[in-house]
Protein backbone atom coordinates (compact mmCIF):
# COMPACT_ATOMS: atom_id res chain seq x y z
CA UNK A 1 0.00 0.00 0.00
CA UNK A 2 0.76 3.55 -0.96
CA UNK A 3 0.41 6.79 0.86
CA UNK A 4 0.38 10.10 -0.42
CA UNK A 5 -0.17 13.59 0.88
CA UNK A 6 -2.21 16.38 -0.54
CA UNK A 7 -2.45 20.22 0.35
CA UNK A 8 -5.69 22.17 -0.84
CA UNK A 9 -5.23 26.29 -0.49
CA UNK A 10 -7.15 27.56 -3.46
CA UNK A 11 -9.85 29.83 -1.70
CA UNK A 12 -10.87 30.23 1.70
CA UNK A 13 -10.29 26.31 2.52
CA UNK A 14 -6.54 25.40 3.81
CA UNK A 15 -6.67 21.82 4.19
CA UNK A 16 -4.04 18.87 4.81
CA UNK A 17 -5.14 14.87 3.48
CA UNK A 18 -3.54 11.68 3.40
CA UNK A 19 -4.92 8.68 1.48
CA UNK A 20 -4.11 5.59 0.44
CA UNK A 21 -3.51 4.07 -2.97
CA UNK A 22 -6.26 2.41 -1.95
CA UNK A 23 -8.73 5.43 -2.30
CA UNK A 24 -9.13 5.30 1.30
CA UNK A 25 -9.43 8.96 3.26
CA UNK A 26 -7.25 8.02 6.37
CA UNK A 27 -7.65 12.21 7.21
CA UNK A 28 -8.89 15.20 6.11
CA UNK A 29 -7.68 18.23 8.34
CA UNK A 30 -9.04 22.11 7.51
CA UNK A 31 -9.17 25.61 8.45
CA UNK A 32 -11.84 27.72 6.86
CA UNK A 33 -11.37 30.95 6.66
CA UNK A 34 -14.53 32.47 7.65
CA UNK A 35 -15.11 36.37 6.53
CA UNK A 36 -16.70 39.17 8.33
CA UNK A 37 -20.86 39.34 7.86
CA UNK A 38 -21.74 41.25 4.77
CA UNK A 39 -18.39 40.77 3.25
CA UNK A 40 -16.68 38.25 0.87
CA UNK A 41 -13.52 36.42 1.02
CA UNK A 42 -10.52 38.90 1.57
CA UNK A 43 -7.73 37.03 -0.55
CA UNK A 44 -5.25 38.69 1.72
CA UNK A 45 -7.08 38.38 4.69
CA UNK A 46 -7.49 34.46 3.86
CA UNK A 47 -3.90 33.52 3.20
CA UNK A 48 -3.20 34.66 6.67
CA UNK A 49 -5.49 33.00 7.98
CA UNK A 50 -4.09 29.60 6.55
CA UNK A 51 -0.36 30.64 7.23
CA UNK A 52 -1.51 30.56 10.55
CA UNK A 53 -3.21 27.42 10.86
CA UNK A 54 -1.09 25.44 8.27
CA UNK A 55 1.20 23.98 10.72
CA UNK A 56 -1.59 22.61 12.84
CA UNK A 57 -4.02 21.26 10.20
CA UNK A 58 -0.39 19.59 8.33
CA UNK A 59 0.12 18.00 11.99
CA UNK A 60 -3.52 17.02 12.94
CA UNK A 61 -3.87 15.67 9.06
CA UNK A 62 -0.35 13.37 9.29
CA UNK A 63 -1.42 12.33 13.36
CA UNK A 64 -4.93 11.39 12.28
CA UNK A 65 -3.52 9.08 9.60
CA UNK A 66 -1.44 7.05 11.39
CA UNK A 67 1.37 7.68 8.71
CA UNK A 68 4.56 8.93 9.29
CA UNK A 69 5.54 11.86 6.71
CA UNK A 70 8.84 9.77 5.28
CA UNK A 71 6.67 6.94 4.36
CA UNK A 72 4.40 9.20 1.94
CA UNK A 73 5.23 7.96 -1.87
CA UNK A 74 4.65 11.84 -2.73
CA UNK A 75 3.49 15.24 -1.87
CA UNK A 76 0.22 16.41 -3.84
CA UNK A 77 -0.62 20.49 -4.04
CA UNK A 78 -3.24 22.27 -5.75
CA UNK A 79 -1.52 24.48 -8.16
CA UNK A 80 -4.43 26.06 -9.36
CA UNK A 81 -6.66 27.88 -10.52
CA UNK A 82 -7.54 30.21 -7.46
CA UNK A 83 -6.77 33.15 -5.17
CA UNK A 84 -3.07 33.57 -5.75
CA UNK A 85 -2.02 34.20 -1.87
CA UNK A 86 -4.10 31.62 -0.30
CA UNK A 87 -2.85 29.07 -3.31
CA UNK A 88 1.02 30.55 -2.27
CA UNK A 89 0.54 29.30 1.38
CA UNK A 90 -0.44 25.47 0.07
CA UNK A 91 2.59 25.98 -2.32
CA UNK A 92 5.09 26.53 0.22
CA UNK A 93 3.91 23.97 2.33
CA UNK A 94 4.56 21.22 -0.62
CA UNK A 95 7.28 22.62 -1.70
CA UNK A 96 8.96 22.19 1.99
CA UNK A 97 7.78 19.19 2.54
CA UNK A 98 8.88 17.86 -0.60
CA UNK A 99 12.32 19.32 -0.26
CA UNK A 100 13.00 18.56 2.99
CA UNK A 101 11.64 14.94 2.90
CA UNK A 102 13.02 14.46 -0.79
CA UNK A 103 9.53 12.99 -2.33
CA UNK A 104 7.52 13.93 -5.62
CA UNK A 105 6.29 16.54 -5.77
CA UNK A 106 3.10 16.57 -7.86
CA UNK A 107 0.86 19.50 -8.91
CA UNK A 108 -2.72 19.26 -9.07
CA UNK A 109 -5.87 21.22 -11.30
CA UNK A 110 -7.94 22.05 -7.74
CA UNK A 111 -11.20 21.63 -10.44
CA UNK A 112 -10.04 17.92 -11.81
CA UNK A 113 -9.78 17.36 -8.27
CA UNK A 114 -13.09 18.15 -7.11
CA UNK A 115 -14.48 15.53 -10.38
CA UNK A 116 -12.02 12.49 -9.44
CA UNK A 117 -12.54 12.43 -5.78
CA UNK A 118 -16.30 12.98 -6.60
CA UNK A 119 -16.03 9.65 -9.52
CA UNK A 120 -13.99 8.10 -6.62
CA UNK A 121 -16.57 8.83 -3.61
CA UNK A 122 -19.73 7.90 -5.44
CA UNK A 123 -17.93 5.08 -8.31
CA UNK A 124 -19.33 6.95 -10.75
CA UNK A 125 -17.35 5.99 -13.81
CA UNK A 126 -17.86 8.37 -17.19
CA UNK A 127 -20.29 10.92 -16.00
CA UNK A 128 -21.35 14.01 -17.42
CA UNK A 129 -20.12 16.29 -14.23
CA UNK A 130 -22.05 19.68 -13.12
CA UNK A 131 -19.14 21.74 -11.49
CA UNK A 132 -20.79 24.27 -9.26
CA UNK A 133 -19.09 26.42 -6.86
CA UNK A 134 -17.60 29.57 -5.66
CA UNK A 135 -15.17 29.21 -8.54
CA UNK A 136 -16.43 27.54 -10.97
CA UNK A 137 -19.99 26.85 -12.76
CA UNK A 138 -19.11 24.06 -15.41
CA UNK A 139 -20.73 21.29 -17.08
CA UNK A 140 -17.95 18.70 -18.33
CA UNK A 141 -17.78 15.51 -19.82
CA UNK A 142 -14.19 13.36 -20.68
CA UNK A 143 -13.34 12.44 -23.96
CA UNK A 144 -9.63 12.66 -25.88
CA UNK A 145 -7.77 12.72 -23.22
CA UNK A 146 -9.21 15.79 -21.52
CA UNK A 147 -12.20 16.60 -19.34
CA UNK A 148 -13.65 18.92 -21.83
CA UNK A 149 -16.00 21.73 -20.99
CA UNK A 150 -19.65 21.84 -22.78
CA UNK A 151 -21.06 24.60 -21.12
CA UNK A 152 -20.15 27.02 -18.54
CA UNK A 153 -21.11 30.32 -16.87
CA UNK A 154 -20.74 33.30 -18.91
CA UNK A 155 -20.32 35.80 -15.72
CA UNK A 156 -20.95 34.75 -12.53
CA UNK A 157 -20.45 31.34 -11.07
CA UNK A 158 -23.25 29.71 -9.22
CA UNK A 159 -21.18 29.99 -5.67
CA UNK A 160 -20.87 33.59 -6.14
CA UNK A 161 -24.38 34.23 -7.01
CA UNK A 162 -25.40 32.45 -4.24
CA UNK A 163 -23.12 34.81 -1.82
CA UNK A 164 -23.31 37.96 -3.60
CA UNK A 165 -27.24 37.73 -3.24
CA UNK A 166 -26.62 36.82 0.45
CA UNK A 167 -24.17 39.26 1.14
CA UNK A 168 -26.45 42.15 0.16
CA UNK A 169 -29.08 40.53 2.77
CA UNK A 170 -25.99 41.30 5.23
CA UNK A 171 -25.12 37.28 5.51
CA UNK A 172 -21.36 36.36 5.67
CA UNK A 173 -19.72 34.21 3.36
CA UNK A 174 -20.21 31.08 2.46
CA UNK A 175 -23.88 31.97 2.55
CA UNK A 176 -25.46 28.53 0.68
CA UNK A 177 -26.59 27.02 3.68
CA UNK A 178 -28.58 29.81 5.11
CA UNK A 179 -30.02 30.27 1.50
CA UNK A 180 -30.81 26.90 0.99
CA UNK A 181 -32.75 26.83 4.85
CA UNK A 182 -34.81 29.98 4.14
CA UNK A 183 -35.56 29.10 1.04
CA UNK A 184 -37.08 25.52 2.43
CA UNK A 185 -39.69 28.36 4.15
CA UNK A 186 -41.52 28.90 1.25
CA UNK A 187 -43.35 28.02 -2.19
CA UNK A 188 -43.70 31.13 -3.24
CA UNK A 189 -41.93 32.12 -6.76
CA UNK A 190 -41.93 35.76 -7.64
CA UNK A 191 -40.29 36.01 -11.42
CA UNK A 192 -37.02 36.01 -12.09
CA UNK A 193 -34.81 36.38 -15.23
CA UNK A 194 -34.00 32.64 -16.22
CA UNK A 195 -31.07 33.19 -18.90
CA UNK A 196 -29.89 29.90 -21.01
CA UNK A 197 -27.76 30.78 -23.92
CA UNK A 198 -27.46 27.25 -25.84
CA UNK A 199 -25.06 25.15 -23.18
CA UNK A 200 -24.21 28.49 -21.01
CA UNK A 201 -25.66 30.40 -18.60
CA UNK A 202 -25.78 33.61 -17.61
CA UNK A 203 -26.53 34.88 -13.77
CA UNK A 204 -26.30 38.68 -13.77
CA UNK A 205 -29.57 39.66 -14.58
CA UNK A 206 -30.56 36.98 -11.76
CA UNK A 207 -28.52 38.69 -8.93
CA UNK A 208 -29.62 42.09 -10.28
CA UNK A 209 -33.18 41.47 -10.12
CA UNK A 210 -33.04 38.98 -6.86
CA UNK A 211 -30.97 42.19 -5.33
CA UNK A 212 -33.54 44.75 -6.48
CA UNK A 213 -36.69 42.44 -5.26
CA UNK A 214 -35.00 42.64 -1.65
CA UNK A 215 -35.18 45.91 -2.13
CA UNK A 216 -38.47 46.47 -2.68
CA UNK A 217 -39.23 44.93 0.72
CA UNK A 218 -39.86 41.10 -0.67
CA UNK A 219 -39.59 38.53 2.23
CA UNK A 220 -35.54 36.98 2.08
CA UNK A 221 -37.20 33.53 2.45
CA UNK A 222 -39.36 34.38 -1.29
CA UNK A 223 -36.64 35.62 -2.66
CA UNK A 224 -34.17 32.87 -1.89
CA UNK A 225 -36.72 30.62 -2.83
CA UNK A 226 -36.98 32.24 -5.98
CA UNK A 227 -33.36 32.41 -6.88
CA UNK A 228 -32.73 28.75 -6.00
CA UNK A 229 -35.25 27.43 -8.58
CA UNK A 230 -34.36 30.11 -11.48
CA UNK A 231 -30.55 29.04 -10.99
CA UNK A 232 -31.03 25.79 -9.87
CA UNK A 233 -33.71 24.90 -13.41
CA UNK A 234 -30.56 26.60 -15.41
CA UNK A 235 -27.86 24.42 -14.70
CA UNK A 236 -30.16 21.46 -14.50
CA UNK A 237 -31.08 22.12 -18.31
CA UNK A 238 -27.83 22.49 -19.33
CA UNK A 239 -26.57 19.43 -17.66
CA UNK A 240 -29.52 17.65 -19.91
CA UNK A 241 -28.95 18.99 -22.51
CA UNK A 242 -24.77 17.43 -22.03
CA UNK A 243 -26.60 13.77 -21.50
CA UNK A 244 -28.88 13.81 -24.55
CA UNK A 245 -26.00 15.23 -26.23
CA UNK A 246 -23.49 12.36 -25.34
CA UNK A 247 -25.92 9.78 -24.42
CA UNK A 248 -24.01 9.40 -21.55
CA UNK A 249 -25.65 7.56 -18.42
CA UNK A 250 -24.28 8.92 -14.99
CA UNK A 251 -24.23 12.57 -13.42
CA UNK A 252 -22.16 13.28 -10.74
CA UNK A 253 -22.61 16.66 -8.70
CA UNK A 254 -19.53 18.53 -7.12
CA UNK A 255 -18.55 21.59 -5.94
CA UNK A 256 -19.84 23.78 -2.79
CA UNK A 257 -23.28 24.06 -4.21
CA UNK A 258 -23.43 20.15 -4.23
CA UNK A 259 -24.45 20.27 -0.67
CA UNK A 260 -27.34 21.96 -1.09
CA UNK A 261 -30.43 19.61 -1.59
CA UNK A 262 -32.82 20.68 -3.59
CA UNK A 263 -30.31 21.51 -6.33
CA UNK A 264 -29.71 17.40 -5.76
CA UNK A 265 -32.66 16.42 -5.57
CA UNK A 266 -33.64 18.68 -9.14
CA UNK A 267 -30.52 16.99 -10.64
CA UNK A 268 -32.24 13.57 -9.59
CA UNK A 269 -35.22 14.25 -11.29
CA UNK A 270 -33.95 15.61 -14.48
CA UNK A 271 -31.79 11.94 -14.69
CA UNK A 272 -34.67 10.04 -14.13
CA UNK A 273 -36.12 10.82 -17.52
CA UNK A 274 -32.96 10.23 -19.22
CA UNK A 275 -32.22 7.05 -16.84
CA UNK A 276 -29.27 8.13 -15.77
CA UNK A 277 -28.11 7.42 -12.31
CA UNK A 278 -27.09 10.55 -10.15
CA UNK A 279 -23.74 11.11 -7.88
CA UNK A 280 -23.41 13.61 -5.50
CA UNK A 281 -20.12 13.98 -3.63
CA UNK A 282 -20.77 13.20 0.08
CA UNK A 283 -21.33 16.77 1.93
CA UNK A 284 -18.01 16.74 4.26
CA UNK A 285 -16.34 16.19 0.12
CA UNK A 286 -18.33 18.23 -1.93
CA UNK A 287 -16.82 21.46 -1.53
CA UNK A 288 -13.03 22.11 -1.36
CA UNK A 289 -10.54 19.16 0.83
CA UNK A 290 -7.66 18.14 0.86
CA UNK A 291 -8.80 14.82 -0.15
CA UNK A 292 -9.37 15.85 -3.40
CA UNK A 293 -5.85 16.68 -3.87
CA UNK A 294 -4.55 13.83 -2.23
CA UNK A 295 -6.59 11.78 -4.78
CA UNK A 296 -5.68 13.15 -7.91
CA UNK A 297 -2.18 13.41 -6.81
CA UNK A 298 -1.85 9.95 -6.30
CA UNK A 299 -3.60 9.29 -10.01
CA UNK A 300 -1.24 11.69 -11.60
CA UNK A 301 1.68 10.65 -9.69
CA UNK A 302 1.41 7.10 -10.91
CA UNK A 303 1.38 8.21 -14.10
CA UNK A 304 4.23 10.08 -13.35
CA UNK A 305 3.26 13.60 -13.22
CA UNK A 306 5.72 16.01 -11.16
CA UNK A 307 7.47 18.90 -10.72
CA UNK A 308 10.78 19.97 -9.77
CA UNK A 309 11.07 21.88 -6.32
CA UNK A 310 11.77 24.72 -8.08
CA UNK A 311 8.87 24.57 -10.87
CA UNK A 312 6.06 23.79 -7.50
CA UNK A 313 4.71 27.68 -8.62
CA UNK A 314 1.02 28.28 -8.90
CA UNK A 315 -1.54 29.07 -11.69
CA UNK A 316 -4.09 31.73 -10.94
CA UNK A 317 -5.46 31.05 -13.84
CA UNK A 318 -5.62 27.61 -15.52
CA UNK A 319 -8.45 26.19 -17.20
CA UNK A 320 -9.52 22.31 -16.51
CA UNK A 321 -9.56 21.59 -20.06
CA UNK A 322 -6.09 22.51 -20.93
CA UNK A 323 -5.30 19.55 -18.14
CA UNK A 324 -3.77 16.27 -19.67
CA UNK A 325 -5.60 13.12 -18.12
CA UNK A 326 -3.77 10.35 -18.73
CA UNK A 327 -4.61 8.46 -16.04
CA UNK A 328 -8.04 7.90 -17.88
CA UNK A 329 -9.15 6.12 -21.21
CA UNK B 1 -40.51 17.93 -13.58
CA UNK B 2 -37.84 19.27 -12.37
CA UNK B 3 -38.53 23.12 -12.67
CA UNK B 4 -41.14 24.53 -10.80
CA UNK B 5 -44.52 23.70 -12.61
CA UNK B 6 -45.56 27.74 -12.97
CA UNK B 7 -41.15 28.39 -14.23
CA UNK B 8 -41.54 25.92 -16.00
CA UNK B 9 -44.79 26.85 -18.07
CA UNK B 10 -43.72 30.15 -18.92
CA UNK B 11 -40.92 28.71 -20.61
CA UNK B 12 -42.33 26.19 -22.41
CA UNK B 13 -44.56 28.29 -23.63
CA UNK B 14 -42.57 31.12 -24.52
CA UNK B 15 -39.90 28.69 -26.64
CA UNK B 16 -42.55 26.94 -28.24
CA UNK B 17 -43.98 30.21 -29.96
CA UNK B 18 -40.39 31.14 -30.38
CA UNK B 19 -39.43 27.96 -32.15
CA UNK B 20 -42.53 28.10 -34.25
CA UNK B 21 -41.29 31.87 -35.29
CA UNK B 22 -38.11 30.91 -35.93
CA UNK B 23 -38.28 27.89 -37.98
CA UNK B 24 -40.46 30.21 -40.92
CA UNK B 25 -37.95 32.80 -40.24
CA UNK B 26 -34.85 30.75 -41.30
CA UNK B 27 -36.60 29.78 -44.37
CA UNK B 28 -37.21 32.43 -45.36
CA UNK B 29 -33.51 33.78 -44.78
CA UNK B 30 -32.51 30.89 -47.04
CA UNK B 31 -31.78 27.84 -44.01
CA UNK B 32 -34.02 24.87 -44.65
CA UNK B 33 -35.95 23.51 -41.89
CA UNK B 34 -38.81 21.56 -40.77
CA UNK B 35 -42.58 22.84 -42.61
CA UNK B 36 -44.44 23.44 -39.68
CA UNK B 37 -48.19 21.26 -39.46
CA UNK B 38 -49.55 22.54 -36.30
CA UNK B 39 -48.58 24.60 -33.13
CA UNK B 40 -50.15 24.36 -29.54
CA UNK B 41 -48.32 26.89 -27.51
CA UNK B 42 -50.33 25.71 -24.20
CA UNK B 43 -49.28 22.01 -24.46
CA UNK B 44 -46.50 23.14 -25.90
CA UNK B 45 -46.02 20.80 -28.98
CA UNK B 46 -45.28 21.34 -32.67
CA UNK B 47 -46.10 19.12 -34.83
CA UNK B 48 -43.49 19.68 -37.92
CA UNK B 49 -42.13 17.87 -41.28
CA UNK B 50 -40.37 14.67 -40.81
CA UNK B 51 -36.82 14.98 -41.54
CA UNK B 52 -35.16 12.44 -43.62
CA UNK B 53 -31.28 11.98 -43.28
CA UNK B 54 -28.86 11.23 -40.49
CA UNK B 55 -27.88 13.46 -36.84
CA UNK B 56 -24.65 15.53 -38.08
CA UNK B 57 -23.38 14.09 -34.72
CA UNK B 58 -23.41 10.86 -35.61
CA UNK B 59 -21.94 11.38 -39.07
CA UNK B 60 -19.20 13.57 -37.57
CA UNK B 61 -18.13 10.77 -35.52
CA UNK B 62 -17.68 8.15 -38.34
CA UNK B 63 -16.81 10.41 -41.01
CA UNK B 64 -13.58 11.18 -42.84
CA UNK B 65 -12.19 14.09 -42.90
CA UNK B 66 -13.22 15.52 -46.05
CA UNK B 67 -16.94 15.09 -45.25
CA UNK B 68 -16.43 16.51 -41.80
CA UNK B 69 -14.89 19.39 -43.21
CA UNK B 70 -17.83 19.75 -45.97
CA UNK B 71 -20.32 19.30 -43.20
CA UNK B 72 -18.82 22.01 -40.84
CA UNK B 73 -18.19 24.18 -43.65
CA UNK B 74 -22.22 23.92 -45.11
CA UNK B 75 -22.80 24.64 -41.26
CA UNK B 76 -20.92 27.84 -41.28
CA UNK B 77 -22.29 29.21 -43.80
CA UNK B 78 -26.17 28.56 -42.85
CA UNK B 79 -25.09 30.12 -39.33
CA UNK B 80 -24.27 32.26 -41.73
CA UNK B 81 -26.91 33.03 -43.61
CA UNK B 82 -29.55 33.23 -40.51
CA UNK B 83 -27.21 36.00 -39.12
CA UNK B 84 -27.48 37.73 -42.07
CA UNK B 85 -31.31 37.84 -41.70
CA UNK B 86 -30.71 39.18 -38.24
CA UNK B 87 -31.52 35.45 -36.69
CA UNK B 88 -29.73 34.00 -33.76
CA UNK B 89 -30.04 30.51 -33.42
CA UNK B 90 -29.14 29.71 -30.07
CA UNK B 91 -28.84 25.99 -29.82
CA UNK B 92 -26.53 25.30 -32.59
CA UNK B 93 -25.11 22.28 -31.77
CA UNK B 94 -24.41 19.24 -34.16
CA UNK B 95 -27.16 17.38 -32.52
CA UNK B 96 -29.74 19.74 -34.00
CA UNK B 97 -28.66 19.33 -37.68
CA UNK B 98 -29.37 16.79 -40.07
CA UNK B 99 -27.89 15.59 -43.29
CA UNK B 100 -29.73 14.66 -46.00
CA UNK B 101 -28.06 14.56 -49.68
CA UNK B 102 -26.28 17.71 -50.12
CA UNK B 103 -28.75 19.57 -47.75
CA UNK B 104 -28.30 20.17 -44.38
CA UNK B 105 -31.59 21.43 -42.08
CA UNK B 106 -31.26 22.89 -39.04
CA UNK B 107 -33.72 22.26 -36.16
CA UNK B 108 -34.75 22.96 -32.59
CA UNK B 109 -35.18 26.91 -32.74
CA UNK B 110 -36.58 27.00 -29.40
CA UNK B 111 -33.69 29.34 -28.13
CA UNK B 112 -33.69 31.44 -31.37
CA UNK B 113 -33.79 35.48 -31.06
CA UNK B 114 -33.76 38.22 -33.67
CA UNK B 115 -30.98 40.30 -32.85
CA UNK B 116 -28.68 41.89 -35.47
CA UNK B 117 -25.44 41.65 -32.35
CA UNK B 118 -22.23 40.69 -33.54
CA UNK B 119 -21.76 39.69 -29.50
CA UNK B 120 -24.86 37.08 -30.06
CA UNK B 121 -23.93 36.04 -33.39
CA UNK B 122 -20.64 35.29 -31.96
CA UNK B 123 -22.40 33.33 -28.79
CA UNK B 124 -23.64 30.92 -31.51
CA UNK B 125 -20.60 30.28 -33.17
CA UNK B 126 -19.06 29.88 -29.45
CA UNK B 127 -21.73 27.01 -28.82
CA UNK B 128 -20.81 25.61 -32.17
CA UNK B 129 -17.18 25.47 -31.12
CA UNK B 130 -17.80 24.34 -27.80
CA UNK B 131 -19.40 21.09 -29.40
CA UNK B 132 -16.60 20.12 -31.74
CA UNK B 133 -13.93 20.98 -28.61
CA UNK B 134 -16.00 18.95 -26.55
CA UNK B 135 -17.64 16.38 -28.58
CA UNK B 136 -15.21 16.37 -31.57
CA UNK B 137 -12.42 16.59 -30.31
CA UNK B 138 -10.15 14.35 -32.92
CA UNK B 139 -11.71 16.97 -35.74
CA UNK B 140 -10.97 20.47 -33.90
CA UNK B 141 -8.17 21.99 -35.87
CA UNK B 142 -9.93 20.63 -39.43
CA UNK B 143 -13.56 21.35 -38.18
CA UNK B 144 -12.90 25.08 -36.85
CA UNK B 145 -11.46 26.00 -40.06
CA UNK B 146 -13.99 24.49 -42.17
CA UNK B 147 -16.50 26.77 -40.24
CA UNK B 148 -14.83 29.84 -40.41
CA UNK B 149 -14.19 29.01 -43.96
CA UNK B 150 -18.18 28.32 -44.67
CA UNK B 151 -19.03 31.29 -42.32
CA UNK B 152 -16.74 33.58 -44.29
CA UNK B 153 -18.01 32.77 -47.76
CA UNK B 154 -21.55 34.32 -46.99
CA UNK B 155 -21.07 36.91 -44.87
CA UNK B 156 -18.34 38.68 -46.48
CA UNK B 157 -14.51 39.16 -45.06
CA UNK B 158 -15.60 41.88 -42.64
CA UNK B 159 -18.71 40.68 -40.35
CA UNK B 160 -16.87 36.99 -40.38
CA UNK B 161 -13.81 38.84 -38.70
CA UNK B 162 -15.81 41.12 -36.49
CA UNK B 163 -17.78 38.08 -35.01
CA UNK B 164 -14.97 36.17 -34.43
CA UNK B 165 -13.19 38.53 -32.90
CA UNK B 166 -15.97 38.77 -30.47
CA UNK B 167 -15.93 34.91 -30.03
CA UNK B 168 -12.37 35.08 -28.84
CA UNK B 169 -13.52 37.75 -26.18
CA UNK B 170 -16.46 35.96 -25.32
CA UNK B 171 -13.54 32.72 -24.40
CA UNK B 172 -11.23 35.28 -22.75
CA UNK B 173 -13.92 36.03 -20.09
CA UNK B 174 -14.53 32.08 -19.54
CA UNK B 175 -13.26 31.39 -15.70
CA UNK B 176 -9.61 31.17 -15.57
CA UNK B 177 -8.93 31.67 -18.97
CA UNK B 178 -5.68 32.97 -19.22
CA UNK B 179 -5.89 36.25 -18.25
CA UNK B 180 -3.68 36.71 -15.07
Amino acid sequence: MDYILGVESTAHTFSVSVMSSSGKILSDSRNVFKAPEGSGIHPFEASQSHIRAAARVLKEAVEESGVPLDSMAAVSYSMGPGLGPCLRVGAVVARTLASSLELPLVPVNHAVGHIELGCLLTKAKDPIVLLVSGGHTMVISFSGGRWRVLGESLDLTLGQLLDQFGRHAGLASPCGRAIEEAARLSDRYLRLPYSVKGNDVSFSGLLTASKSLLDEGASFGDVAFSIQETAFAMVAEVTERALAFTGKKEVLVVGGVAANRRLDGMMDSMAKRHSARVGVAPIGYSGDCGAQIAWTGWLAHRSGIRVPVEGGAVRQSWRLDSVDIPWRD
Amino acid sequence: MYRLRVLDDAIRRQRTVREAEMMHSARGAGVRSPHLYFVDPRGAAIVMEYIEGERMKDAVDGGSPKKVAGMFRRLGLAAARLHSAGIMHGDLTTANVILGGREITLLDFGLSSHTTRVEDHAVDLRLIKETIVGAHPGFSALALDALHEGYSSEAGPGRSKAVFTQLKGIERRGRYARVV
